[in-house]
């Protein structure tokens, strides 16, 4: 069953760049899907678009088949409580603990006034402690969150996404601050995510060896256009070179 | 249409009118200044309304003169590319004689500016170290060095008006300034019209009263709300209120955008997207700011009180109006010491924040 569905989106901003060019593809529902390409070929846009950070330029996405392209407000905020997202520089507030970080996942399910208050009902602050759980910290709950590793971090950030209960999960380059190691554990948290508890995952990737591991699809984008689409296994040394440039030589993650 | 990139035209139009005022300075100063006060020893007023006979060619007014001859001085540079204009640009090559005419003429401009200033300023080394004046210097220090004590619990009871007055004008300053910063950051703001037509008044606001010294908002509130501390109070806000405001703005507009973006993916509304996206990263410094404010408020009290906005400001300028010096001096040594102990204290405040 399809989840997603974009149909040629694109993406112009201000300045004239041309970020997106006329994007289609569509997912489905359990995926693991990574998009690859250089820096700059349109990867972050494109999640962006998604959940509609960035307002796309023309085009259509479809989420369960309903089109969410011009959604608004309230709408839009329901919209998004479906769609957890992850960032490369993890996107915590610093100051606050662990535990408060992973509340941040459930602030459109609650009042606003009980948030600026700090009112969450215990029922969430149980969930958050499970979501924690789920990606071994628990007992970090109650300490600052600058105050820990990246990786640890970037899995706190997985937590307060799970507190949405999300349908699918985006993932921007979730591992490009982190060493190999920390890599693959963090890596490993959205595989389990994606086969236990069946969240659908778009995730932007850097390392062709992380896909062939962990997606079940992948699509390709060069300066904004989707120049690939097929099984991890399919990348071959011609299509390598095509999407990277001629120059590019393909680096482990080990 | 002729070829030449609009670009261009532009610089040059700008080039041709720095170098137009500069000329005119110059000239302007060359004969107001140097002729007319320092070699002839006749001072012409700076603006219009000089005697007619000072004209240098009858019946026409000098500024014409300033002009006409500046003109040609830009014409003159605009073609053999002598400009001071582009001088400053750097768009000279290193020993071109066009350069060496650009750089002398700068010379001259500065030099003339600083015997501008002198004169103007009526700087007199005579009027300082003259044996009559030297003893009046005397008088002043050697009474303000004996202060009066008897005045002291007063003059406690006046700096004590002045630190709460300063307390209250940052007090009460800091919600208005911290809900106005919001609506003037820029990176807030932005997104849609309505929302940056609300940033761009509200900064062009808080410009204009941040422009107006607390000292002259002083003098207004003592004409609406009568003599005493609440007229300097409001003096003091008005002025913090503009002030915080665009520190705590700058300070916003500093933060990394990152948690915003990741708030906002969650479908939190808008209120929430700010309260812990931005609010966590600014709380610190904005307490940082709105302490040292209070420490230049106390200051500025202190002085605020000359023109009418009380406490021990007001003190000293009676004192000052009746020559009691002892009382002068006694009131400065206590300025002196609750400023530096407010300094200190803010100081070690903002110290342990960070």
């Amino acid at each position: 069953m399809t989840i997603l569905e974009v149909r040629n989106l694109s993406k112009v901003y201000p300045n004239g760049t041309q970020a997106l060019k006329s994007v289609t593809f569509s997912v489905e529902k359990g995926e693991f899907l990574a998009v690859i390409g250089l820096s700059g070929s349109g990867k972050s846009t494109l999640l962006r678009c998604i959940n509609r950070l960035i307002e796309p330029t023309s085009g259509t996405i479809l989420f369960e088949g309903q089109d969410v392209t011009h959604i608004k407000g309230e709408e839009l905020r329901r919209y998004r409580q479906k769609i957890g997202m992850i960032f490369q520089q993890f996107n915590l507030i610093g100051r606050y603990s662990v535990l408060h970080n992973v509340l941040m996942g459930s602030l459109g399910s609650i009042r606003t006034i009980d948030s600026l208050l700090g009112r969450f009902p215990a029922s969430l602050r149980q969930l958050a402690l499970q979501n924690l759980e789920i990606v071994g910290i628990a007992d970090k709950a109650h300490v600052r969150a600058d105050s820990l590793s990246g990786g640890q971090q970037q899995r706190v950030a997985i937590a307060r996404a799970l507190m949405q209960e999300p349908l699918m999960l985006l993932a921007d380059e979730p591992v490009a601050s982190l060493d190999p190691a920390t890599s693959h554990s963090v890596m490993r948290y959205l595989g389990y995510i994606n086969r236990e508890i069946g969240t659908t995952i778009i995730c932007n990737l850097h390392f062709l060896s992380l896909v062939r591991e962990y997606a079940t699809r992948v699509i390709a984008l060069k300066e904004g256009e989707v120049v690939f689409e097929g099984a991890p296994t399919d990348i071959t040394e011609e299509w390598f070179r095509h999407i990277y440039g001629d120059e590019a030589v393909e680096v482990e993650i080990q | 249409m002729c070829g030449i990139p609009m670009s261009s035209i532009k610089a040059r139009a700008a080039q041709f009118a720095i170098d137009w005022l500069a000329g005119t300075y110059l000239v302007a100063m060359l004969h107001r200044i140097l002729w007319a006060e320092v070699i002839m020893g006749v001072p012409i007023p700076f603006a219009w309304g000089g005697p007619e006979s000072a004209s240098l060619i009858e019946g026409v007014p000098d500024w014409l003169l300033y002009l006409t001859v500046g003109s040609v001085i830009a014409a003159f540079a605009s073609v053999t590319k002598a400009s001071l204009a582009l001088v400053v640009q750097g768009k000279l090559p290193h020993s071109s004689w066009q350069r060496t005419v650009a750089l002398h003429q700068g010379a001259l401009l500065v030099s003339l500016t600083f015997i501008t200033g002198w004169v103007v300023t009526k700087i007199s080394l005579v009027d300082m170290f003259s044996g009559e004046r030297l003893q009046a210097a005397g008088r002043i220090f050697s009474s303000m060095l004996q202060p009066e004590c008897s005045i002291l619990p007063q003059a406690l009871n006046a700096i004590v008006e002045t630190v709460y007055l300063a307390f209250m004008a940052t007090v009460l300053a800091v919600p208005a300034s911290f809900v106005l910063s919001f609506l003037s950051a820029r990176n807030l703001m932005k997104s849609k019209f309505w929302t940056r037509a609300v940033y761009l008044s509200l900064r062009t606001l808080t410009n204009f009263t941040r422009s107006i010294e607390p000292l002259v908002w002083a003098v207004i509130f003592t004409v609406w709300v009568k003599v005493g501390p609440f007229p300097g109070m409001l003096a003091l806000m008005v002025h913090t209120i503009s002030s915080l405001t665009k520190q705590y703005s700058e300070q916003i507009e500093d933060i990394d955008p990152g948690p915003l973006e990741a708030i906002a993916s969650t479908g939190a509304r808008q209120l929430q997207i700010v309260w812990f996206g931005v609010v966590p990263q600014v709380f610190i410094p904005f307490l940082s700011f709105t302490i040292y404010r209070w420490d230049i408020n106390v200051r500025m009290a202190t002085v605020i009180g000359l023109v009418g906005g009380g406490g021990i400001g007001t003190m000293l300028n009676q004192y000052q109006m009746l020559a009691q010096w002892h009382e002068v001096g006694l009131i400065v040594l206590v300025i002196a010491g609750v400023v530096w102990v407010m300094d200190y204290v803010s100081a070690r405040i903002r110290e342990a924040l960070v």
